[in-house]
């Protein structure tokens, strides 16, 4: 008899739980931006007040008609306000007719 | 700000994530965690210490042509297709010790020490302290939404070296970081905060927690094993781990916080409520109290035989080290210092001040220039903090835009009653220590402890185990 078979075994259990998530698909994409209506989610940090307009300005001249909701009417979603603003997201999104969101930034 | 993004996808609308390139992985856990596969556009490097010319190139040539993918794509992102996994309660190993050890790590089921190996007769031990069902789920934890249940508190509890009469402090604690007031989803953040778990009530002393000299010292079992506890917690169920693992940012970060006890002895015979008593509960009754810890003061003396003495010493001390971080919680409204005071000196406090007088002088006199918080503020996230606009929507009062003056000292503390006195540690010598929350990242949340009916019985019955002769060789 080894060495090993005269220690001690173990029979241990699984220290993780149950994943309670259902993976969905996301949502269908679009075929062109042109004429379309995209919301900017910001979390207000990470040089955004550069970034954001870069991005309005190359979309713009890439996709006619295309429009922006700005970052500042939907708020800081990581401030203060981030449940409140968290919570009413989807009715936002909604109301402001948002095809598209561009979310940032996290680094 | 992922989970901003799933909202939109959850409602039809295709969004597109930027993403800086080092949190390219926690994305991945964290779209999984939320069960919507994300398109990100990945920002390389850190947008921070980027000059505008990179800054506008890399937003050119990466985040654009990403953006337009992203949310034009024909092929839409994918659910990744999630791994088989046992369940709860299986048996996923067995070996020896060293085998146990060596496949835990593996695993990064450890948190890189050696843990107890959890079988199923020390999980039931730990079972037979709850009078709550083992399938009894608390919640759902972010990042990888998990359920966090009964069960997993036992194996993790025996994992990190608890005794199975903690079992009712487990359960409490990890109702207190279920609670989505604590924001647990934040615990992955670069700052690194760790928890800290504060006991209040009769059972500080029936499991032997230390609240004296060294409190906050690894060394006395409940409270050493019950810090690692959370620790092991966050990295299991919510999947926070540092490398090789994906779901832990801190950039430096600094080890668990041992539990810290409150002296509630000393505290009553000094005339003060107890630290359970101002967060809301009865004299008497078994408490948890968690919040998240970032920065750590210095060792701190004060002498006198006057009120004014020591806590004037604190808000020098303190306030300057809280003032570095001050703008992260100011700019959201609040966050949590805690002060653990050394005996002597709150005798020396009670005999003049209450408690609230404690916590108004200090914020009184820790006060910081408006500038120099915007400086910190911006140098963190090149955020700019306006004070008019945050007193404007309601988040601070209006002393922080009373003057327009850009030097105009402002409390580094947005409120009095968010500051916790806890009296603790080295009765026999002038120390005392302030602890300062992340923000409002791992709010202040504190939950009963529920103990199981027969507690008595099965604390002496575990007593008893413990303390059978054992042979020396």
């Amino acid at each position: 008899m080894t060495l090993k078979n005269l220690e001690n075994q173990f029979e241990v259990l699984w220290p993780l739980g149950r994943k309670a998530v259902r993976a969905r698909t996301a949502a269908a994409r679009l075929p062109d931006l042109a004429g379309k209506t995209v919301g900017e989610l910001w979390d207000y940090i990470f040089r955004g007040e550069i970034v954001y307009p870069m991005i309005r300005e190359h979309l713009r001249a890439r996709f006619p008609g295309i429009k922006f909701v700005d970052y500042s009417v939907f708020g800081n979603f990581h401030g203060a306000k981030s449940k409140e603003i968290s919570s009413g997201l989807a009715d936002q999104i909604r109301s402001h007719g948002c095809d598209a969101i561009i979310s940032g930034i996290g680094a | 700000m992922l989970r901003a993004s799933a909202v939109a996808e959850q409602i039809g609308v295709p969004t597109v994530s930027i993403i800086g390139s080092a949190f390219m992985k926690q994305a991945a856990l964290v779209s999984r965690g939320l069960g919507v596969p994300l398109a990100i556009a990945e920002y390389p490097g850190a947008p921070m210490v980027d000059s505008d010319e990179e800054l506008r190139a890399k937003v050119e040539r990466n985040l654009l042509p990403a953006i337009i993918k992203g949310l034009t794509s024909v092929e839409r992102p994918e659910p990744d297709k999630a791994p088989v996994e046992p369940e709860p309660g299986a048996v996923v190993f067995k070996g020896t010790l060293d085998e146990v050890e060596e496949y835990f790590h593996q695993q990064l089921w450890s948190d890189g020490l050696p843990v107890i190996p959890p079988t199923r007769e020390r999980v039931d031990a730990f079972l037979n302290f709850t009078d709550r069902d083992p399938h009894e789920v608390i919640g759902t934890l972010p990042q990888e939404g998990r359920e966090a249940d009964i069960l997993s508190i036992a194996v993790n509890g025996v994992m990190a070296g608890c005794r199975p009469e903690y079992m009712p402090l487990l359960v409490a604690i990890v109702e207190a970081i279920s609670d989505p007031n604590f924001r647990i989803e934040t615990a992955g953040s670069t700052p690194a905060w760790e928890a800290l778990v504060i006991v209040s009530g009769p059972v500080i002393k029936d499991l032997d927690l230390n609240y004296g000299q060294g409190v906050m010292k690894v060394g006395r079992q409940a409270n050493s094993s019950i810090g690692r506890f959370v620790r092991l917690f966050f990295r299991n169920l919510c999947g926070y781990r540092i490398p090789p693992g994906t779901g832990d940012k801190g950039s430096i970060g600094y080890t668990f916080n041992v539990a810290l006890a409150e002296d509630e002895e000393w505290t009553r015979k000094i005339g003060w409520p107890t630290f359970a008593m101002d967060v809301g509960f009865k004299a008497g009754e078994n408490v948890v109290t968690v919040q998240s810890v970032t920065t750590i003061s210095p060792p701190t003396y004060s002498a006198g035989d006057t009120a004014v003495a020591h806590v004037q010493q604190f808000a020098d001390v303190f306030g300057r080290v809280f003032s570095y971080l001050a703008h992260s919680g100011v700019k959201r409204g609040y966050w949590y210092p805690l002060i653990v005071i050394g005996p002597a000196i709150a005798t020396v406090i009670a005999q003049q001040w209450s408690k609230d007088e404690v916590r108004r002088f200090l914020w009184e006199k820790m006060t910081m220039p408006a500038s120099l918080m915007r400086h910190f503020c911006a140098q963190t996230a090149g955020q700019e903090l306006d004070f008019s606009k945050l007193v404007k929507e309601g988040t601070l009062p209006d002393y922080y835009a009373a003057s327009s003056d850009p030097d105009r000292p402002i409390p580094i503390i947005v409120k009095p009653e968010h500051i916790g006195l806890v009296v603790a540690g080295d009765p026999g010598r002038n120390q005392s220590r302030g602890y300062m929350s992340n923000n409002v990242q791992g709010t202040r949340t504190s939950r009963h402890v529920e103990l199981p009916r027969d507690w008595e019985r099965l604390l002496e019955r575990e007593r008893q185990k413990q303390s059978a002769p054992r042979a020396p060789i």
